[in-house]
């Protein structure tokens, strides 16, 4: 929690050191994706559950606070809510009828993935409201109060910055709360052995079902931050490539930690942007230090370190 | 309107059946090797490519391409399993990764050689068979008359041959496989080189039908994989029926139902199998 903390105050004082837009947009970026990569971590690194639904939440996320604030005047701060309400509410669904089933691992990455493509084509032929494959595009901005400004709108790479640095933030507390709690406890005992975590009287189903929805409704902030950051929405937030990504980036900073999805975000935002190739030759090293990473580092570079000290310690 | 559902279903069947050669490679390498081989797709591409280049720029006859072509892309999954996947056995997620990498890797390379504009062969084999009143083009009859020849030829040779014997002794238990004789690596590597073989032929007889573009292997290692687990994992035959019947359903179900939900159709019957039958259409218990 210390090294947090510091990592926090470092991140928070980096906009008075650095002036580059282009380094600031990355870490924009890396926050948001970041939200998603840690959520995703929740339900995968700390409770087992290999869901690809996470696209879905996302993208419905977007489309959903975006229509409610065109649509019903909403702030966008208030508008996430009941955006986030929805995305609990279709994890709830999908997740209830994959764990009564007991579906595990890769069927369980199946039929959410399943899910997540049934909604995307649905967002995609839902012309009158989402304007199909076009996409929508957003004009508003989020707004804050600040003392002696009354209310402004967050404009600006630095402001992005700050707002998406503290929704990470208060992500990553929320995680370590849960996970400190007695669920937490829960969500290890079925990730290590669901068969004797049902015998020591731990509901497995409850307890699934409910990483499932804090990770969905911790996501679905990622999905209207990053509409209105990009300022566009269209269907391909919901498609399969951004399971992968969200995959990828778990996996190569380590499952299993709060640490690493953050340090893979940073990584697999940065990484095209510091390539300074043409297209094809960018992707196809992207491609390779993808795989060199994870055979070296089967546990991701956070779980690796992690390992590595403990055998120093040793 | 009998007429249409029969054309349909003919349609379906045809491209249930490309279906299914991918999903005999998945079922194949997921049963021995325990990994998803999410870059099928990828192989696919590169049999289809290597067909275009082989039938269009050296001009050999199109039945003769097919081969080479198949053996370069066996030849691909060679060299990705001695270099990368050997590494993943048995880790679904870190194969999974190694998949997404070597996608991006494949596909940015047949962007640089072939660009994104989609290529196209002459016609192999003109002219189509009437059947009643519905038309069937020669060459989609040729593929699916392949494709089902090698699915069996393949039950068939696994079913009878010490070979065969000794992959489902190995997908049943490694170590016992490996104390009774069987050479597990040398079998894994066996499983490799066959699965992206078939990948191969299935982008070769593509070719000779549909445009090629870099990206087209992502659809088709999808459908592969739900086809597969339809018919249930681990079965071979499974695979053709579960890629026909897939096949079939899209086709028909977009006769009925919106078009643009074609692919929910398939997807809706997977959840449905996979929810009161884990164990496929055609898989043992």
């Amino acid at each position: 929690m210390k090294l947090g903390t510091t990592l926090f105050v470092l991140l928070a004082a980096l906009p008075l050191a650095v002036r580059s837009d282009f380094v600031l947009t990355i870490f924009i970026f890396t926050f948001i994706y970041g939200i998603l990569a840690v959520t995703f971590d929740l339900i995968f690194g700390f409770t087992g559950q290999l869901t690809m639904f996470h696209p879905a939440v996302f993208g419905v996320s977007a489309y959903a606070t975006h229509l409610l604030v065109v649509h019903a005047g909403l702030p966008f701060w208030l508008a996430t809510l009941p955006s986030a309400a929805g995305a609990v509410l279709l994890a709830v669904v999908v997740g209830s009828i994959c764990f009564k089933f007991r579906l595990k691992t890769f069927y369980f990455a199946v039929v959410t993935l399943a899910f997540a493509e049934m909604i995307r084509l649905i967002v995609l032929n839902w012309n009158s409201v989402t304007n199909g494959t076009l996409g929508l595009v957003v004009s508003g901005r989020p707004t804050f109060w600040w003392p002696g400004a009354g209310w402004v709108a967050v404009r600006g790479p630095v402001a992005w910055y700050y707002v998406t640095l503290v929704a990470l933030a208060v992500t990553v507390l929320v995680c370590v709360r849960v996970l400190r709690s007695w669920m937490g406890r829960c969500f290890a005992a079925i990730r290590l052995n669901e068969d004797l975590a049902r015998t020591l009287g731990v509901d497995v189903f409850r307890y699934k079902l409910l990483s499932f929805a804090v990770g969905s409704a911790l996501a679905s902030f990622a999905g209207g931050l990053y509409g209105y950051y990009t300022g566009y929405i269209d269907p391909g937030y919901l498609g399969i490539n951004q399971s992968m990504e969200i995959l990828a980036m778990v996996l190569l900073g380590g499952q299993g930690t709060l640490a690493g999805p953050i340090v893979g975000s940073l990584i697999l935002t940065g990484l095209p942007h510091v390539i300074d190739l043409r297209g094809e030759l960018r992707a196809m090293l992207y491609g390779a230090i993808l795989i060199f990473a994870i055979l070296v580092m089967p546990r991701g570079i956070v779980g690796s370190l992690v390992a590595w000290r403990a055998r120093r310690a040793a | 309107m009998t007429q249409l559902v029969l054309g349909q279903v003919l349609n379906g069947a045809i491209i249930g059946a490309m279906y299914g050669i991918i999903a005999l490679g998945i079922t194949l390498t997921f049963g021995i090797t325990g990994i998803v081989n999410f870059a099928l797709g990828e192989f696919m591409m590169i049999g289809a490519y290597a067909t275009y280049a082989l039938a269009e720029r050296a001009h050999l006859p199109y039945a003769v391409a097919v081969v080479p072509a198949c053996f370069i892309s066996a030849a691909a999954g060679y060299l990705s399993n001695k270099a990368f996947f050997r590494f993943t056995r048995n880790n679904l997620v870190n194969g999974l990764l190694v998949s997404i990498g070597l996608i991006s890797i494949f596909e940015s390379a047949a962007l640089l050689l072939w660009t994104a504009t989609p290529l196209e062969m002459s016609y192999v084999l003109p002219g189509a068979i009437r059947l009643g009143d519905v038309g069937l083009p020669k060459m989609k009859l040729v593929v699916f008359g392949v494709i089902v020849v090698v699915i069996v030829g393949t039950y068939v040779a696994l079913a009878r041959t010490w070979l065969g014997r000794a992959a489902f002794a190995y997908a049943q238990n490694p170590e016992a496989a490996q104390l009774m004789g069987v050479h597990t690596p040398r079998l894994e590597t066996a499983v490799m080189l066959y699965s992206t073989g078939l990948a191969g032929l299935g982008g070769a007889l593509y070719a000779s039908l549909y445009s090629l573009e870099p990206a087209m292997g992502g659809v088709y290692v999808l459908k592969g994989m739900e086809a597969a687990i339809l018919g249930g994992i681990g079965s071979l035959m499974g695979s053709l029926w579960g890629g026909v019947i897939l096949g079939i359903i899209e086709a028909v179900g977009s006769i009925f139902l919106p078009t643009a939900f074609r692919d929910a159709y398939g997807l809706a019957v997977l959840v449905a199998i996979l929810l009161f039958r884990p164990s496929g259409l055609f898989g043992s218990e």
